[in-house]
């Protein structure tokens, strides 16, 4: 049951609120949440100028995207309703967008296996190398002892990682949100 | 300072290279000069540039709404007037009217003014057109400015530079290759003929090339680009026990090449598309054109290839799949449209059609009339034979020229299938005319070996390797007006006046006493001026009394005699012709007392039916 339920009627509940917010802020130096929302609501002031876009971590995956549906149509094809077509249509397209995207990606993006061994074979890993010691690089499926770690298995998929990003330079004018600009044929 | 490097570049109707070598191999007994490709940086999308091994010889004239504000900069250019390369292409595609393409083809063409404002043909009003002279000098200050990027130690007007042109190509169009380099910032540029550097490459590529051939083999070179297609022919021939190279022959100019291949294929899909109610729009249409060229090298590979090859052009809106229009190409139809279309086989006496194909035919440029390649082969066969070349040159009894070898150039013979079915046409001639067959000399890297070609030739200029001895490749006359009583409305009859015979070397000259002129001092006068590439053994100073078919009206030759005082004076002047060092076809007025002026073609006159056929 919250705090603020029916506070406005019971003159408890509002002094619960008050010693709430007064120890909130005495040992948080902060308003709860609950408090803050019934003050009167404050503009954050206008900054005097639009700041100058600089390019952040998440403009490099708009910026991929962009590159991906330029060259391959990508989102197109990720966003069509495919359940009307049948699979030699979809097969059709999907061979046209396959051979468009390989090399797109490789030329912006080098990609390496995490481990370069063959798939399906027992593998003994190597202990001193970095991905053994890295959760988010090798998982362990299966029968996995309780430390978690195991000398070696069957090697199910060698993964990927990103071995090097090279991205043109993000134009310091236009919008990046746009992936697609809309086409206009004049007649 | 000193040259670094020997440059060539291959100024191409479709797309230019750029190759290099060092020069100071030339002080290095052992190692064997080899050339290398320089990798372009252009610009490939907006914004972004990257180094492409070929730079498309597309410009594309920017307009306002085209590209976000500095997207088009390039490092040495902030803001380029004219988009040059892979995203000249990609843009072109999507709005043709400001696209320039085939420059090259219409530098060689007579008759338009190659100096004034030609292209884009379909440009819309208010564009300011660009001509063929300048668009050929943007495409080489790119290369200029893009080498001096990476390499601002050694800048290219400072570098031994050959670029190369069609070996069909006449004075006028070699004249207006030089200008646009110097307009260019280039410096001492030498010219080479393509076909001799596709041969260059391959000795390069051959070391033992001497064991390969020997006296009295006649290689036949087959250059088919992206829109020319150019034939020449080297006789091994021997000197104080040394084998030398004489280029004996050269082609008309024929413009038919690869690109024609590649879109009639896509417009034979696109006919049987829409037997199917399926239409397609010029984007569509150009994607399909990329995918039959993609498709065309998959399948003529080998005898292996697939039967057919699906292509898919995606749907133009949002929806992808909805939209994908799928075809296939068939090896009947590549059969059809290419192998017999280009290449039929034909009788070795089987000559061109001259009359244009319904079909064929574009807005302006003369293209081709017969698309059959095999047809002009022949005729360049059955030329005449020149003084030059007697004993040089295998002959059959019929009057054919019968090649001991071919080598092949141009992307298009990437395609193992189409230099078979030239080799098999050739050599059925052959051996009609009962000689042995012609072997074929595998080049490599059809691509670039031009370009790489002729920084060989650079090299070989400055003394390291073998050199092709070639000369004029035609025969040059100025028109003479015979005197006769005036008739009205009759021009008087026009002789022409051989001033550079067949093969007049570089580092030459010839006078003519015989024949003085009488020109006004501060008037200019003018020459006609015919080429003839049938002709070959018209001798110098020979009067020919009649202008035939077999020769083609150049643009004028003009000169204004500089004189002393405001007096009208006519001056009496006999003409020269030189042939410098670098290939440069000269011709002057000179006058008894020493005193010279320069003719200079007056390519901005248009000239009344002197078109290349």
């Amino acid at each position: 049951m919250g705090i603020l339920e029916d506070w406005r009627n019971d003159f408890l509940g509002r002094i619960s609120l008050a010693i709430h917010c007064f120890f909130s802020i005495l040992f948080g130096n902060r308003l709860p949440e609950e408090a803050a929302r019934l003050l009167p609501r404050q503009e954050p002031p206008k900054p005097a100028a639009p700041p100058q876009p600089v390019a952040g971590p998440a403009d490099g995956a708009v910026q991929i995207l962009s590159i991906l549906q330029r060259d391959a149509r990508l989102v197109d094809f990720l966003v069509e309703d495919l359940s009307g077509y049948t699979d030699e249509q979809v097969g059709a397209a999907a061979r046209s967008l396959h051979s468009q995207c390989g090399p797109c990606l490789t030329r912006y993006l080098k990609l390496a296996p995490v481990i370069d061994a063959v798939e399906s074979t027992f593998l003994k890993l190597d202990l001193a190398a970095p991905y053994y010691s890295d959760p988010a690089a090798l998982k362990f499926l299966g029968n996995v002892p309780a430390s978690g770690k195991a000398p070696g298995g069957i090697l199910r998929h060698k993964g990927w990682r990103v071995e090097r990003i090279e991205l043109p330079p993000i134009p310091a004018t236009g919008s990046l949100a746009v992936i697609q600009p809309a086409e206009v044929e004049v007649e | 300072m000193p040259a670094k490097f020997v440059i060539g570049i291959d100024l191409g109707t479709t797309n230019c290279a750029l190759a290099c070598t060092e020069a100071h191999s030339l002080n290095d007994p052992v190692q064997q000069p080899t050339a290398s490709l320089f990798e372009v940086p252009q610009l490939v999308n907006p914004g972004e540039i990257r180094s492409e091994p070929l730079l498309p010889s597309f410009g594309y004239l920017t307009g306002p709404g085209d590209f976000a504000a500095g997207a088009t900069a390039l490092p040495w250019n902030p803001e380029p007037s004219l988009v040059v390369g892979v995203l000249a292409q990609k843009r072109g595609v999507e709005n043709a009217r400001r696209l320039i393409s085939s420059a090259k083809s219409w530098l060689s063409y007579a008759g338009v003014d190659r100096e004034s404002g030609l292209l884009p043909v379909a440009a819309q009003e208010g564009v300011a057109k660009i001509s063929p002279v300048e668009a050929s000098r943007q495409y080489l200050e790119h290369l200029r400015l893009a080498w001096n990027h990476q390499h601002p130690e050694a800048p290219l007007e400072e570098q031994h530079v050959l670029v190369t042109v069609p070996a069909s190509f006449d004075a006028v169009a070699r004249d207006l290759t030089l200008r646009a380099a110097a307009e260019a910032g280039f410096r001492d540029v030498v010219l080479l003929e393509e076909p001799q550097a596709a041969f260059y490459a391959w000795i390069e590529r051959h070391t033992d090339w001497r064991e390969r051939v020997r006296e009295g083999d006649l290689i036949l070179v087959i250059d088919i680009g992206g829109g020319t297609t150019d034939f020449s022919l080297i006789a091994v021939t021997q000197e104080a026990g040394e084998l030398k190279l004489d280029r004996v022959a050269v082609g008309e100019h024929i413009l038919l090449g690869g690109d024609n291949m590649d879109l009639a294929l896509a417009r034979a899909v696109e006919a049987e598309l829409a037997a199917k109610g399926t239409k397609l729009d010029t984007i569509q249409l150009f994607a399909l054109w990329q995918n039959c060229r993609a498709a065309k090298e998959k399948m003529l590979e080998d005898g292996a290839g697939p039967k057919e090859q699906p292509v898919s052009i995606l749907g133009r809106g949002s929806g992808v799949v909805g939209g994908t229009i799928r075809a296939k190409i068939r090896r009947e139809d590549l059969d059809r449209v290419l192998v017999d279309g280009f290449l039929p086989q034909v009788a070795s006496t089987e000559m061109p059609q001259e009359r244009r194909r319904a079909g064929l035919a574009e807005v302006g440029l003369p293209y081709a009339a017969d698309a059959a390649i095999t047809r002009h082969l022949a005729r360049f066969l059955r030329q005449r034979a020149s003084a030059a070349e007697h004993g040089a040159v295998r002959r059959t009894r019929g009057g054919l020229t019968a090649p001991t070898h071919v080598l092949f150039n141009g992307g298009v013979f990437r395609a193992t299938r189409l230099r078979d079915r030239l080799l098999e046409v050739l050599n059925g001639w052959l051996r009609e005319e009962g000689v042995s067959e012609a072997q074929p000399l595998l080049g490599e890297d059809l691509m670039h070996a031009v370009a790489r070609g002729a920084a060989y030739y650079g090299l070989a200029r400055l003394g390291k390797g073998v050199r092709i001895r070639g000369g004029v490749p035609r025969t040059y006359y100025v028109g003479i007006e015979t005197a006769m009583p005036a008739v009205p409305g009759m021009a008087a009859p026009l002789k022409a006046l051989t001033v550079v015979p067949f093969g007049m070397e570089e580092g030459t000259e010839l006078s003519f006493p015989d024949r003085e002129f009488a020109l006004a001092v501060g008037e200019p006068a003018e020459f006609r001026f015919f080429s003839s590439v049938r002709r070959k053994d018209d001798p110098a100073g020979s009067l020919i009394e009649e202008i035939s078919d077999d020769f083609q009206e150049l643009s004028p030759m003009e000169v204004t005699l500089s004189g002393t005082g405001g007096e009208r004076e006519v001056v009496r002047v006999t003409l020269k012709t030189v042939v410098t060092e670098t290939g440069v076809l000269q011709l002057w007025c000179e006058a008894r007392d020493g005193r010279r002026w320069k003719l200079e073609f007056n390519v901005r006159e248009r000239v009344g039916g002197g078109s290349e056929p």
